[in-house]
Formats: structure tokens, C-alpha cells, sequence
């Protein structure tokens, strides 16, 4: 579904990709754990285009997209769950689903994707008419989260879902990748500082650190290897 | 007596406010969207002037069809300096934009100024004044009242009906949040510069009511410092708060004045521009986010 090779970017002068590359198989989780800092989010936003990739290449379903425009990518079903909820504060939650449907091709579909969503997240149906900014921290999450299964992606990458919430809400954010993946056949990309939760989850695991991969496996390989758990996941 | 006059010019404040928030809306939509501030807007209302005073003198051709045009030349202007300049400086530190912005302002001078010469001009639009009782108000002013207000319209249902209208506003609430919805952002900030300028050249045209023999290449500046001052009694971001900053603001500089001319040996209109600073000052102290919105 996507394979990222050699991937250098940074940010101005600072380089903090080193050439990782990882593979994500299509109907799976895939996740990308490592301590805070070491480029997991910095990987994402230059897979989704926010970060200009340098060096390196990028393909989705069979092609390249290493320099596509943003909108683009989402226009073909990948897209991102940025890191500490980018929602819309000023608008409602229900014109932030109708945000994530924006494009033409999701537009078609934001009947059946509301649809979706509402059972994924009955919660916001509820809240429909609020401000988004006005919204407990684990609900804006459901919104970032919602409004990018608006969008009618096919890939989606979920930049540090449970960051902030309570072990209660962690554990449902979980359940929810879950069934993203088992209802819906969305393939997911997960970055997380959160170990232990990402790898009851996750069907196939890289560990990144200092912008290169250092690790990958299955979670069980990587929960047998004390070398990798102790030296970058801190277990 | 006093009472009378004073009524009869926050009147006439309120006319001018709404103008002066029109002429502002363009200022906070581009600081808005592209969070760049506009040093160089007073020129382009300047040119929105020269556009209304060639139009009238030059081809006949009456103010309120000079709005329209304006507004096209505004979008033109718009495309023109984005692609040439705008563009690269947005993701650059401040510094970079402010200095271009500030070129661009004196680039429009001294080309108008190569044009039309530096010396003050005026044209007469001879229509009817009509007497409200506490004041007497020239119809032209009335229009541009009128057409502050149906431009502010147009623009708020364009913001919140159309999907280029509602991608600009996901834009400005956050750009990041933007992309993850597939909005084109490197669009809307061309399309917002073009329409903040445009909108910024109209405003020109419906000021020009205001100064009869008022127009010269050096005018802008005034109205920069003005729109600064208004942009942030609305909150900076949102067009509409602008556009009620500009009804506050007209209302406190002609109220203003009213009292300052009981006070003996002052020049009245010396002193508003000093409040209107210390607005600015105050305002900046107190509640940096704007007096007008919520948050």
C-alpha cells in the first residue's frame, strides 16, 4: 500500500530524517514507535507532504507521489491525523465532519461517512451543534479522528492518537483503530510514544530512532528482543 | 446645542465607520489567511482612488460602476504581487513580508505618482444632500455607506455559503487542519490575497466620497495607521470584526471630535489621530485578541 524508501527531511538547516524506509502492508496496522523527538511525526508530515521531503521516495498504490501537493494525496485516500488536534476551534463539530468531506470525491459519500462516523464516535452526534474548541480534550480527538474518515480515505496516518487522554480513553482510541481496520479496511499507519498499547494493537512494527529505523518486527519479535525494548522503547 | 451637534456627527461617524470598516476587511482577511500584515495597504486604497478619480474624469464614469472595476484591477494587483513576491515570504520570518508589503506600498506611490503627478485632486460627483434633521448628509456618502454594508454582506455569505469560502475559513481557523482536508492551501492563499486586495482597491473608491479634494499618491498612509487600529478592535483575523471595528472606531474619532473642539487652542483633528493611537496602545495592553471577539 505505501512504501517509503531512503526518506531524508528536516527542517531548514536540520536534517532529521536519515534515510528511513518501512513498508505498509495493505488491511494492516503498521506502527512506528519511539521515545518523544526522535522524527515519528517529522516521518509522517513529510509522507503526507506538510514537510518537504528532501531525498528519498514515497509510493502509494503503486505510484510515486514523493512530490505530490497535499490535497492531492488526500484526493487519492491518504491522509493525516496531525498530532495535537488541528481542528477547526471556531466552527461546529458537525461543519468540521463536513470540513473532512470536502473534497468532490468524499463529497459523493458524506451521507454514508457521517453515517460511519456517528457509530464509530456516537458521541458526536450529540455534540453536533458545539464549538469544536469548546470540547474535552478526548473529543476533539474523536473529531480530528472523524473528520479524517470523512474525507473517505483508504490510508490513513494517525500521528500520536492517545497523547494527552486519560488510560480509559487510550484504551478506546485503540478499539477504534481497531475497527477502523476490521469494518471499514482501512490501512493504518500509527506513530506512538505509547509501547505497550501500540503493540497489543498493531499487526507489524518499525522502531525509529534519530531519524533512522533501528528495528522492526512483528510484536511479538519485538517484545522477545530486551536488546530493542530496552534500548529505544524504554520497557 | 452641543448635544445636537454631537449626535449629528457620531452620525456621521457611523457612516464613515462603516466605510472604514469596509476598508479594513481586506487587511484582516490576508493577515487572517496568510497571517501577513499589509504595510502597504493605504496605497492600495490609494489606488482604488486614482481608479474612481481617472474613471469619473478622464471616461464619465460614475463611482458606483468604479467599485466593480476597482475591485478587478484589486484582483489583478493581487495575483500579480502574490505570484511575484507574497508567495516565497510566507513560510519566511516576518521581517521579510513587512519590508516587501512596504515596497510594494511605495512601488504603487511612485508609479501613481509618475502618472498623475504628486499634487492633490479631486472630482465632483454633484449629488443631492439630504437633511436627516441632526445633520446633512451628501447621498455620495450615503452610498458608500450602503455599499460598505453590501459588500460586508456579500462577503460574510461568501465566507460561510461557498466551499471556497468555507475553505478559507478552515484555513484560518488552522492550515495544518486544512491540508488533512484535502483544502488546496496554496490556492486560497492566492485567491485570499487577490480578494483582500481587491476588496482593499473598492474600499478606495467608496472613500474618495469622504475626501473631496482628498486624493494624492502619499494619502494611504493615514488609512494604514487607521486599519491597524480598527483590524485590532475586531480581533485581526476575522473580516467582520473589521468590519465592526470600523463602525467603533468611525464613531469614537468623530465623537472625539466634537469634545476636543469645546477645548480652547487645541486642533481637534490633531487629537483624534493622537487617540487613535493610544486606542491602538490600549487596546494592545489590555486585550491583545481584539475588544470585539469572544475569545
Amino acid at each position: 500500500m505505501l512504501q517509503v524508501s531512503e526518506l531524508e527531511s528536516g527542517y531548514g538547516p536540520m536534517q532529521v530524517l536519515w534515510k528511513p524506509s518501512i513498508r505498509v502492508r495493505k488491511g494492516t496496522i503498521t506502527s512506528l514507535l519511539g521515545p518523544n523527538g526522535v522524527g515519528k511525526s517529522t516521518f509522517l508530515m513529510t509522507v503526507f507532504g506538510s514537510v518537504t521531503p528532501w531525498s528519498g521516495k514515497i509510493i502509494y498504490e503503486g505510484e510515486e507521489v514523493t512530490h505530490l501537493p497535499t490535497h492531492i494525496k488526500v484526493d487519492k485516500g491518504l491522509t493525516l491525523v496531525p498530532e495535537g488536534k488541528h481542528l477547526f476551534g471556531g466552527m461546529t463539530v458537525y461543519e468540521n465532519l463536513m470540513m473532512g468531506a470536502y473534497l468532490k470525491r468524499a463529497q459523493q459519500y458524506r451521507e454514508e461517512s457521517l453515517e460511519l462516523v456517528y457509530s464509530l464516535f456516537p458521541r458526536l452526534k450529540e455534540r453536533g451543534k458545539q464549538l469544536a474548541g469548546s470540547l474535552s480534550g478526548g473529543e476533539q480527538q474523536m473529531v480530528t479522528v472523524a473528520r479524517a474518515l470523512m474525507s473517505k480515505p483508504k490510508m490513513i496516518m494517525l500521528d500520536e492518537p492517545s497523547q494527552g487522554l486519560a488510560p480509559l480513553l487510550v484504551q478506546h482510541v485503540f478499539e477504534t483503530i481497531q475497527k477502523m481496520k476490521a469494518q471499514v479496511g482501512l490501512t493504518i499507519l500509527l506513530v506512538e510514544q505509547n509501547a505497550d498499547a501500540s503493540l497489543a494493537a498493531t499487526d507489524y512494527v518499525y522502531v525509529m530512532h534519530e531519524g533512522r529505523i533501528k528495528a522492526e518486527g512483528t510484536p511479538e519479535d519485538i517484545k522477545s528482543s530486551d536488546e530493542i525494548r530496552e534500548a529505544y522503547l524504554g520497557l | 446645542m452641543l448635544l445636537e451637534q454631537l449626535a449629528g456627527n457620531l452620525f456621521q461617524g457611523l457612516v464613515l465607520g462603516a466605510v472604514y470598516g469596509m476598508a479594513t476587511m481586506g487587511l484582516s482577511l490576508i493577515f487572517g489567511v496568510l497571517r501577513i500584515v499589509n504595510v502597504g495597504h493605504g496605497a492600495f486604497i490609494m489606488v482604488g482612488a486614482f481608479v474612481t478619480l481617472w474613471l469619473f474624469t478622464a471616461l464619465g464614469i460614475s463611482p458606483l460602476v468604479a467599485v466593480p472595476v476597482a475591485f478587478v484591477v484589486g484582483l489583478g494587483l493581487g495575483f500579480i504581487f502574490y505570484y511575484t513576491a507574497i508567495k516565497k515570504l510566507i513560510k519566511a520570518p516576518e521581517l521579510a513580508s513587512l519590508l516587501a508589503t512596504f515596497s510594494i506600498g511605495i512601488l504603487l506611490e511612485e508609479v501613481i505618482k509618475l502618472i498623475f503627478g504628486s499634487e492633490f485632486r479631486g472630482y465632483n460627483w454633484a449629488l443631492p444632500k439630504i437633511d436627516l434633521g441632526v445633520t446633512v448628509l451628501p447621498l455620495s456618502k450615503l452610498y458608500a455607506c450602503i455599499g460598505s454594508i453590501i459588500i460586508a454582506l456579500i462577503l460574510y455569505l461568501w465566507f460561510n455559503k461557498t466551499r471556497a469560502g468555507t475553505a478559507m475559513r478552515s484555513v484560518v481557523e488552522d492550515t495544518e487542519g486544512a491540508k488533512v482536508c484535502g483544502v488546496n492551501v496554496d490556492r486560497v492563499y492566492a485567491n485570499s490575497f487577490a480578494i483582500g486586495i481587491g476588496l482593499t482597491l473598492a474600499s478606495g473608491v467608496l472613500l474618495t466620497m469622504f475626501i473631496p479634494v482628498g486624493i494624492n499618491p502619499y494619502m494611504g498612509g493615514s488609512y494604514t495607521l487607521k486599519a491597524f487600529v480598527i483590524a485590532v478592535l475586531g480581533g485581526l483575523t476575522s473580516p467582520y470584526g473589521a468590519f465592526f471595528g470600523g463602525l467603533v472606531f468611525g464613531l469614537i474619532e468623530n465623537g472625539s471630535y466634537t469634545l476636543f473642539a469645546l477645548i480652547p487652542g487645541v486642533e481637534p483633528f490633531a487629537l483624534t489621530r493622537f487617540l487613535s493611537f493610544l486606542m491602538l496602545l490600549v487596546i494592545l495592553l489590555i486585550r491583545p485578541t481584539g475588544i470585539l471577539k469572544g475569545k
